[in-house]
């Protein structure tokens, strides 16, 4: 559980190929792994297959999960990558106010394990709105409820976009400064200049720690299942507590995960490789 | 001098402690070239910076074009009239050539595509690379990069071009295709401040050099004169030093 167990860690940027070398572009040929990933769907097929009971039922019983799962991850991935160039170029500003807020947030959220935080939205921010909605008498916020997946969803954005933060800082950082005042010196404006010189180079720079943060989010998504979002862990306990065949269950589900993990760092590979290549 | 293109007066920066300009003040006529030259430290790339607000001064005031450099909002509108060329050319490394010369007219300028490009093929062609248009920065020689960074600039319609070592991160047989394109457009006419230590480019092209020492102008003169008969000992120290490579 990537996030969940491990301590905040410093983004890694990869070593950078600078020069473009004629004759040394890598093959855009698929990779060696895809084998990988079609081993692993080619198992679950056999077990589909030969023992379609347990594991067609449970499939069966888990599909909308696995939806869940998928849907909360790409729509926390989005908004995640928006939030966390937020947080970076708010860590980079010179504005004093702007810096210490993004720099807390940052520091904040890191220190506080995912789960902690998903329960904490879960349990605890309709509290303290329905608190306050009683303090200003507003019977609007006094009976708020929130849907489980919408609160998952910010919880996870909040929680991953401190990471994103750092990620984009350090690539932004890795920009030599001479760019930036080449833009400014044409007379375009720190936006401007961010937009069109800066951040196009950052992005191929933080895309593999990026792509690394998509797939922990993907394992990391499984924590929802501990404040009432239906995904693809929550579905394989029910059924595995309404049919006591854990083995199984659990079988099944691990192999799911693997399955799209795998997938995602192929995909994450592959796009790596075509910009490298567009450079 | 009447009506100056720059007028400088009395420029105090620092870095922390350090004292990179120590009162230094220069009127720089329309067309005029002036090439400034100075021990490393001496503050001539400070001087260049603060002449499009790429570093803030702390006391003292620059006005360029009749645009009094304050207020935020003047800095765009003299970062146009001012190109600047740097010694590591600082090309945009993700877009090729056509486009490192079309960005910041159509974002900045707005002008329309076919403007813009119209705009860049005339002046890739009058720096002599006409055929690298659709190559990476990188797929060039670094004399090429220079030439490129300078029509970038150019691309502007800069009033002032401001060159910072415009040639000392290059190979000496790339030294002479940029010098070439520069001494032509001082023959054109365009109002150049010039940091180097190309002794044939400031002969031929500078009508004053100044040189500075410790953040400070020690003295200025035509080029035949501060070369030949420098008056202070520091300006012969540093001549006789440049002058025996
Ligand atoms: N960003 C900075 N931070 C701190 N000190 C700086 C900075 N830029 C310049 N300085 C200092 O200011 C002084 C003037 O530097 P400047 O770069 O203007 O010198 P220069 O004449 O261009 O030298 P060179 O020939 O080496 O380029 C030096 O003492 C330098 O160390
Ligand atoms: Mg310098």
């Amino acid at each position: 559980m990537g996030r969940f167990m491990s301590a905040p860690d410093k983004p890694t940027l990869p070593e950078e190929e600078l020069d473009h070398i004629p004759g040394s572009e890598p093959s855009t040929r698929m990779d060696a792994w895809w084998w990988l990933v079609a081993l692993v769907v080619g198992f679950i097929a056999l077990l589909l297959i030969f023992k379609p009971d347990p594991f067609w039922n449970i499939l069966q019983f888990v599909q909308d999960g696995i939806v869940i799962t998928v849907t909360v991850t790409l729509i926390s991935f989005v908004l995640m990558l928006g939030i966390g160039m937020i947080g970076g170029l708010g860590r980079l500003s010179t504005n004093r106010v702007i810096y210490t807020i993004s720099t807390l947030y940052v520091e904040l959220v890191r220190g506080i394990p995912l789960l902690v935080q998903l329960i904490a939205w879960y349990f605890a921010v309709p509290v303290i709105i329905q608190y306050m909605g009683k303090a200003t008498g507003s019977p609007a916020l006094e009976g708020f409820q929130a849907d489980p997946i919408v609160l998952a969803v910010i919880g996870l954005v909040f929680c991953y976009g401190a990471y994103m933060s750092e990620i984009y800082r350090a690539g932004i950082q890795s920009i030599p400064k001479g760019q930036m005042e080449a833009a400014r010196s044409l007379g375009m404006t720190y936006f401007q200049a961010m937009r069109h010189v800066v951040l196009p180079q950052a992005f191929r720079v933080i895309l593999p720690p990026i792509g690394n943060e998509f797939i922990a989010l993907l394992k990391d998504s499984s924590l929802v299942s501990v404040v009432a979002v239906a995904d693809l862990t929550r579905r394989g306990r029910e059924y595995s507590s309404m049919h006591f065949n854990p083995i199984e269950v659990w079988l099944l589900v691990a192999l799911l995960y693997l399955v799209m993990t795998l997938f995602s760092a192929r995909v994450v590979n592959w796009i790596e490789k075509k910009t490298r290549f567009e450079r | 001098m009447a009506d100056p293109i720059i007028h400088i007066e009395k420029v105090y920066k620092y870095f922390g402690r350090v004292q990179a300009l120590r009162g230094v003040s220069l009127d720089i006529a329309h067309g005029e070239v002036v090439v400034i030259v100075g021990p490393s430290g001496s503050g001539k790339s400070t001087l260049l910076r603060c002449i499009n607000r790429l570093e803030t001064y702390e006391k003292g005031s620059i006005t360029v074009d009749g645009i009094p450099l304050d207020g935020n909002r003047n800095i765009n509108a003299v970062r146009r009239e001012v190109g600047m060329v740097f010694q590591s050319f600082n090309l945009f490394s993700h877009l090729t050539v056509m486009d490192n010369l079309m960005l910041a007219q159509r974002v900045v300028r707005n002008r329309s595509k076919e403007e813009a490009r119209q705009t860049a093929i005339g002046l890739l062609n009058k720096v002599g690379i006409p055929d690298k248009a659709d190559n990476k920065p990188a797929q060039l020689s670094g004399g090429q990069q220079q030439r490129v960074a300078i029509a970038r600039a150019l691309a502007m319609n800069p009033e002032v071009m401001l060159f910072d070592e415009p040639t000392s991160a290059l190979d000496p047989e790339m030294i002479k295709e940029v010098l070439e394109v520069m001494l032509a457009l001082a023959r054109e006419g365009m109002t150049m401040v010039v940091v180097s230590h190309e002794m044939g480019f400031t002969r031929a092209a500078a009508k004053r050099v100044i040189f500075m020492d410790e953040g400070q102008i020690l003295e200025e003169a035509p080029p035949d004169i501060l070369f030949n008969s420098p008056k202070h000992e520091r300006t012969k120290q540093f001549l006789s030093k440049i002058l025996s490579h």
